[in-house]
């Protein structure tokens, strides 16, 4: 039985699973590492991806045209962030507290929605939905080995890649990124330099929604062609875990999303092999994240103990 | 003096709104009619006949005793949930942990349920919480644990414990404690001895409601009057001051942890005893420990609050069932809408606070004039 799991691994097939798989997981960690560069724990991506898948697939289904789906997927990504901003700076809730209702009843607003609109409480395979395609590549396509796994994804999982580089450029190389930065590391003294930290929080969190939602319309007009009921199960919290991981640096950050999708790659596999019990093997990419986010605040403990790095 | 201390009780008891627990209650209530006036607004789009409807919801769970019976019953299990996230939550503890100790410790009752461990109607359900009790208890202090120590986050650790613990408790029914009955994914029947029976059938009111009672004034007490509650609140709302003063944020993060762990324990023997006669997995409990931490939010975190909420929201939940036999339109989770605007308003600390203010203002104004 090991011998067929070994004999997947490693191979075309499983390469691009992994970068299909990594898009929605960066994604989120993008969207996560945004909202917390101005100092904001955005812990809705998960609710905010449920939202926007929905919202996509309907947008597609209505408009008959999946890009005006990712529109309204993004929509309502930013929206959702903008609700969240209203009720915890114009209303002075416990932003945790609005973030965790949000995640908790987001799959029974969704569920309630898609029976509205479709009489079916689990998913929307009963609309014929037009979705995103895959993008060939010229060049690249017909490089032997790197062709096969770079050329042929999914459009967005191209967008993500390029988002990758740009946030990269905006966070570190312009004086905007500089300016949310300085609202992460100190809020007052931010102030005190003439930085508008409200506005540039709202705006973190916003952008932080448009990249969750775009994991979210990733999951439903890309990679499951549908919506269904809990399809993002848990994608949004590695995003949030890999944040938790990066402890700030950026290219930590999209290392951990893209190893979580290697054990989501691998927990694939061991489930389409009945000799291994389903159950347990489901719960390997939630295993890995509680592994790594472990491990990974073990070390930082022991360094900030020995005073190498210091405490934020 | 008698006079003075007289004019000071009154004083606390005063209906204005520069009282704040009256302003609260206000609020609460301005929050509920806003909640149910959205509401009215959903279902005129989605039902044929909306005033019905609301009427309804609101009203049908007291047309049949069978009805506020099942508003009994369900509700229990939700209350455990509240108790267990009110108590995390006081102490500023975000661990989300009870969904998974939920579905975990549903693997420990069956355990115990299913096999002849005692013949006695009284022991054998008392084994089956103890049981869930302990094992919840430790279950939970893990992601609190890691959190106190080494600083991880304790809520992205606590919903991937919760997934992992539902993948165990699947697999541990399926494989040690299964039925081929049922399509393979249940346990086997629970013993007669361990279900737990009614003590007034027709309200179906169980032991398990006297239990819950019991627990939330104990909890009431201790949260309110004794050193531990102090602390744990102390902590919740200035954790710099609670350890200046001495507290030992460790061990109040593992004690905190260790309570909602034996009240989620509970919580989970409470419905597969009552409710159930098997367990399976991926249905009997979930989205309750989930459901926990919204009507903690409702409640504010106090326990008395917390099972009014829990019964509460399974009153319209059953409203919202009895509307889905005869309209078809409406189903069960518009309760999440109502559930979701009441907490995000109630939360708003912002909300109404101009009202406040200028009622605030006239008051002075009116005593000045005095």
């Amino acid at each position: 039985m090991w011998s067929s799991v070994f004999s997947t691994l490693f191979t075309m097939r499983f390469l691009q699973a992994i970068i299909r798989l990594a898009t929605p997981i960066v994604f989120a960690a993008l969207g996560a590492f945004t909202a917390a560069s101005t100092g904001i724990g955005n812990i809705a991506i998960e609710s905010i991806m449920t939202f926007s898948a929905l919202a996509g697939v309907l947008g597609s289904y209505l408009f008959n045209n999946a890009w005006l789906g990712v529109i309204c997927g993004l929509a309502i990504g930013i929206l959702t962030a903008l609700l969240i901003t209203f009720f915890s700076m114009k209303l002075g809730a416990d932003a945790f507290l609005i973030m965790i209702a949000l995640n908790t009843f987001a799959d029974s607003v969704a569920i309630f929605i898609l029976y509205q609109l479709t009489g079916d409480k689990g998913t929307t395979a009963s609309l014929a939905t037009p979705i995103l395609y895959t993008l060939d590549i010229p060049i690249i396509k017909d490089i032997p080995i790197l062709g096969e796994i770079l050329s042929g994804q999914y459009i967005l999982t191209y967008i993500c890649w390029l988002l990758v580089i740009i946030m990269f450029i905006v966070i570190y190389k312009t004086p905007l990124g500089m300016r949310m930065r300085a609202c992460g590391l100190n809020a007052d003294a931010a102030k005190t330099a003439g930085i508008n930290v409200e506005r540039l929080q709202v705006l973190s969190l916003v952008l932080s929604g448009v990249f969750a939602a775009l994991g979210g319309v990733y999951l439903s007009l890309n990679y499951l062609k549908i919506f269904s009921k809990g399809m993002v199960s848990g994608q949004g919290w590695m995003g949030v875990a890999a944040n938790g991981i990066s402890n700030g640096n950026y290219w930590t950050l999209i290392l951990s999303g893209v190893i979580f999708a290697v054990f989501r790659a691998v927990s694939i596999i061991f489930s389409s092999n009945s000799a291994f019990p389903t159950d347990l093997v489901g719960a390997i990419p939630y295993f890995s994240v509680f592994v790594i986010l472990t491990a990974a605040s073990i070390i930082n403990y022991y360094r900030i103990k020995r005073g190498k790095i210091e405490e934020h | 003096m008698t006079e003075n201390k007289f004019s000071k009780l009154s004083k606390n008891y005063k209906l204005s709104i520069s009282n704040p627990k009256f302003f609260d209650a206000v609020k609460m209530f301005i929050s509920i009619l806003i909640a149910l006036a959205i509401t009215f607004v959903i279902l005129c789009l989605v039902s044929s006949d909306p005033v019905n409807a609301i009427i309804t919801i609101l009203t049908g769970p007291l047309t049949k005793t069978r009805y506020i019976g099942a508003v009994i019953e369900s509700f229990i299990p939700y209350a455990f949930a509240g108790l267990a996230a009110g108590v995390l939550f006081s102490a500023g503890a975000f661990n989300l942990g009870a969904e998974g100790i939920y579905i975990l410790s549903g693997a420990v009752v069956t355990a115990i349920a299913i096999n002849p461990v005692s013949t006695s109607p009284v022991l054998h359900p008392v084994l089956c919480f103890l049981g869930a009790m302990a094992f919840g208890g430790i279950m939970m202090i893990l992601p609190s644990f890691l959190k106190a120590k080494f600083g991880t986050n304790e809520m992205v650790v606590s919903l991937m414990l919760n997934s992992i613990y539902a993948g165990i408790a699947a697999y541990v029914v399926r494989t040690f404690l299964g039925t081929l009955k049922r399509g393979g994914n249940s346990s086997k029947d629970y013993l007669a001895t361990a279900r737990i029976g009614y003590l007034y059938e027709p309200l179906r009111i169980s032991a398990c409601f006297i239990v819950l009672i019991a627990v939330t004034i104990i909890l009431y007490l201790v949260m309110k009057k004794s050193r531990l509650g102090y602390q744990i609140r102390l902590a919740g709302t200035n954790p710099r001051f609670a350890e200046y003063s001495g507290i030992s944020a460790f061990k109040l993060a593992i004690s905190t942890a260790a309570i909602a762990g034996v009240l989620s324990g509970m919580g989970a023997a409470t419905a597969l005893l009552t409710q159930t006669s098997f367990y399976t997995p991926s249905q009997s409990l979930v989205g309750i420990g989930f459901s926990g931490m919204l009507l903690s939010m409702l409640g504010r975190n106090n326990p008395i609050g917390i099972i009014i909420a829990a019964f509460m929201i399974k009153y319209l939940e059953q409203g919202t069932a009895i509307l889905y036999f005869v309209d078809k339109s409406v189903p069960s989770e518009i309760v999440a809408v109502v559930e979701g605007i009441v907490i995000m308003l109630i939360s708003s600390q912002h909300f109404l606070r101009k009202f406040r203010e200028k009622q605030l203002l006239k008051e002075g104004l009116e005593e000045h004039v005095e």
